[in-house]
């Protein structure tokens, strides 16, 4: 993929700063809301196939009453490198011009190759035909897609709210600014403690790419199973604890 | 493919894929597949909880979309809560009702018959015409600082009858320990975002006490802003998320964080870290003796060691700015006002009130005549005039007291000596569920008011609420579907031939009200003429002034001479239960909602059921796993529950919970309230014993002891963790990267 990350025009990616979220959730449902998720029923729950483009991970570290818990958003990573990718059969999963990788559900066939190999876990299959009360569909999103049975869905950094705002540009003739809130993600806008940041890493003045260069040169700055080099374009900067000298890090 | 050479080469060449082929672009890129529509986004208020959050709303052909926090809003500044993304759902849930019903069976029986608007005014209104003394009527509805609520005033007020505000977990302790020690009426605001250091107490800030969004945006601040980063120690009997974003969780026996506080301003008093003339009005010129709350002395009673007391005060008073918040189970007990009146006093003593970074006083309303005052912990004395039939007429809006006091109070079996109560209701929760009739009101989307934040920004600030849909069950004629709640209300006023000395439409009355802030011709939203500025304040959500900011009182008045007393408790069993409001269902009032249901608890990540979190060893000795049915008890029962009987409850091994302490969560366990509430997990209210603040008589919630024991049922607790596998990482690699130093 080098070769079609260095002639694209955008690199869209997301900073996230362990040091401030408080797992409120309030990311969770708005995504939920946005992208016409199906409800997750208690069954769902306990069948572990409830849906969830992002959600939010706890760990667990030290034991009462030195205990903490860490929070952490874990969504599509949109990797450069993605796994997903050259498993599927159909190219229902491929990597868009923008550096997104994308899931086309009108070609999915549902092998569920993709979710296999996500490092991630961040796809998700429909068992089910997604229902909802007559009435609760006047809520759905028309510019998303419904998923239906034996499809495979995942984040798409609200490729619509994308879709829109280059739409408009392009018939107003102007430029797409970072930090448009009509271009971020649903979750970004919801997250209460700007824990989320989107934006164009391609574009040196975006906020993301400032904070990924800064970060990621003795910052705070890593990804997420960096180790397995899927090169992702989610930055997450790490967690501040001062009490954290004698034990860097932590596991699940 | 290259043709040509034999052998392995070729066929790994025709296995590639030509890299153009890799351009494909998504359908989402092909314009015939975009929604061409065009969208709206309407300013108006979130009314889900009573933090006032501004939001927008995303419209499309009619239909409410999307919610999205108002960036222009100063509570809020554009981020939302979990709860306020839901409210779509509570617009278009598919058991609201639809019509007034009036019911045909028993009193809850749930057999109800349509009948039209007039038919049901006039029902109500010759039933509160026909009562023999107008006292005989009462109101019940959440704390409203809004015009809705100015009309219910003034209704209650020119009818006579007795006007009840009830909260399920009330802060009757934090506002009148506010009043006490800083002399306000109003919640003041915390300045997080400039703050150094934080000292929390029992508050669920950040989750779900008070205006947990407007916190969360002080919080991000607090933690990587343009300053050093923040420290925050949280002090609780329990793991509350607020406490796992700490960078120190203190756990204190519960009732005790009051003498924990006096402990800390007796070390800072002691070595002389405080501010001197703070030191000297708060103990009398140092007639009020404080030794005796002196770290060694306390220490054992609150289970915090003696040591840590001490660092804890040096760390607070020598941090720069530092803030002392106190709530949530910290004012639940006996002695609940008490705690709250030590905790706030803190902040003087390091002079944190009215600076930056510190308590910043919010502002009396401009308008006037919202009414602010709220009175609670009257419930015993309204039981005992319904059960001596001395209540004619009870009207319900908003509140489910029958679902949330707890059982022995007997509200739900009183009611039944009540001859009339109607029900201002979306859905057929607990109260509404035993109403004689029910008027369907509309649902905050659909309707107009004006909104007093509580707390506040620190300034004057006002909320514009305007309907963003029109209402969805217009289809069903004038004479069914919803009305607003004050409209109906005047509407009722008017068959009253009640003069409410309001103009005649609640819109009209809005309109006054925002040709008030028009006529002070300041803050955010100024017009030349009035109807710019009626268009210009819906459009931004509301009107605030950052230039009109409270006052201050520079020197705190003298601790009480009784604080520092011992909680007490009440109970059959050995741990203390501290109930909790959920993060999505907050304490029950958005129970109803799917999303919401379905919404993980940050810590446990339990969703759907009702949960008892327990110590992790503590239940590996009683042999209780993950998922056995436990009963709950605490020889406290009501008319439903026999105390035998207590509540049902999945147990939840926590590693973060103290020995002695158990944990439930609010919000389920309602008898009614739609297909995905009703008969769901158990409610933990109702075995409450009824103790109460002893002060303000305040419930104290958090002080009852209970016994739990195992049923030998096992049911899967669905949660969201292991939903995915973990993650799998290489040996020495790590998933939550920490690090001891700010970038």
């Amino acid at each position: 993929m080098a070769e079609l990350k260095q002639t694209q025009q955008r690199q869209w990616g997301m900073v996230i700063d362990l040091d401030k979220c408080t797992g409120c959730q309030a990311c969770v449902v708005a995504c939920q809301s946005e992208n016409n998720i199906p409800i997750n029923e208690e069954a769902h729950y306990n069948q572990r196939r409830a849906i969830q483009w992002i959600r939010v991970e706890r760990y667990w570290e030290g034991e009462f009453p030195d205990i903490k818990a860490r929070f952490m958003p874990v969504l599509c990573q949109h990797c450069d490198n993605a796994p997903c990718e050259p498993v599927c059969p159909v190219y229902a999963t491929y990597h868009n011009t923008e550096g997104l990788n994308v899931q086309v559900y009108n070609r999915c066939v549902g092998t569920r190759f993709c979710a296999n190999n996500c490092p991630y876990h961040a796809r998700f299959f429909n068992f089910w035909e997604p229902a909802w009360p007559n009435s609760l569909k006047n809520q759905l999103n028309p510019d998303v897609t419904v998923r239906s049975r034996g499809i495979m869905e995942k984040c798409t950094f609200c490729v619509q709210r994308i879709a829109r705002v280059k739409r408009k540009a392009k018939n107003e003739g102007e430029t797409v600014n970072d930090g448009d809130r009509a271009l971020s993600p649903a979750c970004v806008n919801a997250c209460p403690t700007e824990t989320l940041f989107f934006g164009d890493f391609k574009d040196p003045n975006s906020t993301v790419a400032k904070m990924k260069d800064k970060e990621t040169h003795g910052g705070r700055g890593y990804h997420l199973l960096e180790e397995i080099g899927t090169d992702t374009n989610v930055v997450y900067l790490k967690k501040v604890d001062k009490h954290a000298e004698a034990k860097e890090e932590v596991h699940a | 493919m290259a043709g040509g050479g034999a052998g392995a080469a070729v066929l790994f060449q025709a296995c590639g894929v030509p890299e153009h082929e890799l351009f494909v672009e998504s359908s989402n890129e092909i314009p015939e597949d975009l929604v061409s529509g065009l969208d709206n986004w309407y300013a108006t208020i979130c009314r889900q909880c009573s933090s006032t959050e501004g939001i927008v709303v995303r419209v499309m052909e009619g239909r409410a979309k999307k919610i999205e926090g108002n960036v222009d809003f100063p509570i809020n500044e554009g981020a939302h809560s979990v709860r306020c993304d839901a409210g779509v759902q509570a617009l278009y849930h598919p058991d609201r009702i639809a019509a007034p019903l009036v019911r045909v069976g028993e009193r809850g029986s749930g057999r109800w018959e349509e009948i039209s608007w007039t038919d049901a005014m006039e029902r109500v209104a010759l039933q509160l015409r026909n009562l023999s003394n107008a006292n005989r009527a009462v109101m019940v509805t959440p704390p409203m600082r809004s015009y809705s609520g100015l009309v219910a005033d003034r209704f209650m007020a020119r009818f006579g009858g007795q006007y009840l505000r009830y909260e399920p977990l009330e802060t009757t302790n934090v506002r009148r320990a506010v009043k006490q020690v800083f002399g306000q009426d109003r919640m003041p605001d915390f300045d997080l975002g400039n703050s150094s250091f934080v000292l929390s107490f029992g508050a669920d800030f950040l989750n779900t006490w008070m205006s947990p969004v407007r916190y969360g945006r002080g919080y991000g601040r607090f933690r990587q802003g343009d300053r050093e980063r923040g420290t925050m120690i949280h002090v609780d009997s329990r793991f509350s998320m607020t406490g796992a974003n700490a960078d120190e969780i203190v756990f204190i026996k519960p009732g005790q964080e009051g003498i924990l506080a006096l402990s800390i301003a007796s070390v800072i008093i002691d070595e002389g870290l405080g501010n001197a003339s703070a030191v000297s009005a708060l103990t009398n010129g140092g007639r009020i003796d404080m030794s005796r709350f002196a770290p060694d002395r306390v220490a054992s009673a609150v289970g915090v060691d003696a040591a840590r007391i001490r660092d804890i005060a040096h760390q607070f008073a020598e941090h720069g700015t530092a803030l002392a918040i106190g709530g949530g189970s910290a004012a639940a007990h006996t002695n609940g006002y008490f705690n709250m009146v030590a905790i706030y006093s803190l902040n003087y003593l390091v002079g944190s009130v009215g600076r930056e970074g510190g308590v910043n006083f919010n502002p009396a309303s401009p308008l006037k005549d919202i009414p602010t005052g709220a009175s609670f912990s009257q419930w015993r004395q309204l039981v005992t005039r319904m059960r001596s039939r001395e209540v004619g007429v009870l009207m319900v809006k908003g509140a489910d007291p029958m679902y949330a006091l707890p059982g022995s109070i007997g509200f739900r079996e009183a009611s039944f000596d009540v001859p009339f109560i109607f029900s201002f209701s979306n859905s057929l929760d607990d109260t509404t569920a035993m109403a004689d009739l029910v008027l369907p009101e509309h649902n905050y989307l659909e309707d107009w008011d004006i909104v007093d934040p509580d707390p506040g920004p620190g300034y004057q600030s006002v909320g514009f609420q305007q309907p963003v849909v029109r209402p969805f069950f217009e289809s069903r004629g004038q004479h069914l579907g919803t009305k607003g709640f004050a409209d109906a209300l005047m509407g009722i006023a008017g068959e009253l031939e009640l003069d409410l000395g309001l103009p005649s439409t609640f819109r009209e009355l809005l309109q006054d009200g925002a040709r008030t802030l028009f006529n002070l011709n300041r803050g955010s939203v100024r017009a030349s003429d009035f109807r710019a500025f009626w268009n210009g304040a819906l459009q931004r959500g509301g009107w605030w002034d950052t230039g009109a900011r409270g006052g201050n009182r520079p020197t705190p008045p003298a601790l009480p001479a009784n604080v520092g007393q011992a909680p007490s408790f009440d109970g059959n069993g050995t741990f203390n239960l501290i109930p909790f409001a959920s993060t999505s269902l907050m304490e029950g009032q958005t129970a109803d909602l799917p999303w919401l249901q379905a919404t993980p608890d940050p810590v446990s990540t339990a969703t759907w059921r009702t949960w008892v979190e327990i110590n992790i060893k503590v239940a590996d000795d009683m042999d209780i796993r993950e998922g056995d049915v436990v009963r709950i008890t605490s020889g406290f029962g009501g008319p439903d529950v026999e105390p035998g009987e207590g509540v049902l409850a999945l147990a939840y091994p926590h590693p973060g919970v103290p020995p002695d302490v158990v944990c439930v969560p609010l919000g389920q366990g309602r008898r009614g309230s739609g297909r995905y509430a009703k008969g769901r997990g158990g409610n933990i209210m109702s075995i409450l014993s009824p103790g109460a603040d002893r002060e303000t008589g305040a419930l104290a919630w958090a002080s009852t002891r209970v016994r739990i024991e195992k049923t030998g049922d096992w049911v899967r607790l669905p949660k969201a963790e292991n939903t995915n596998p973990d993650l799998a990482t290489d040996e020495g690699q790590h998933i939550v990267k920490i690090t001891p130093k700010d970038s």
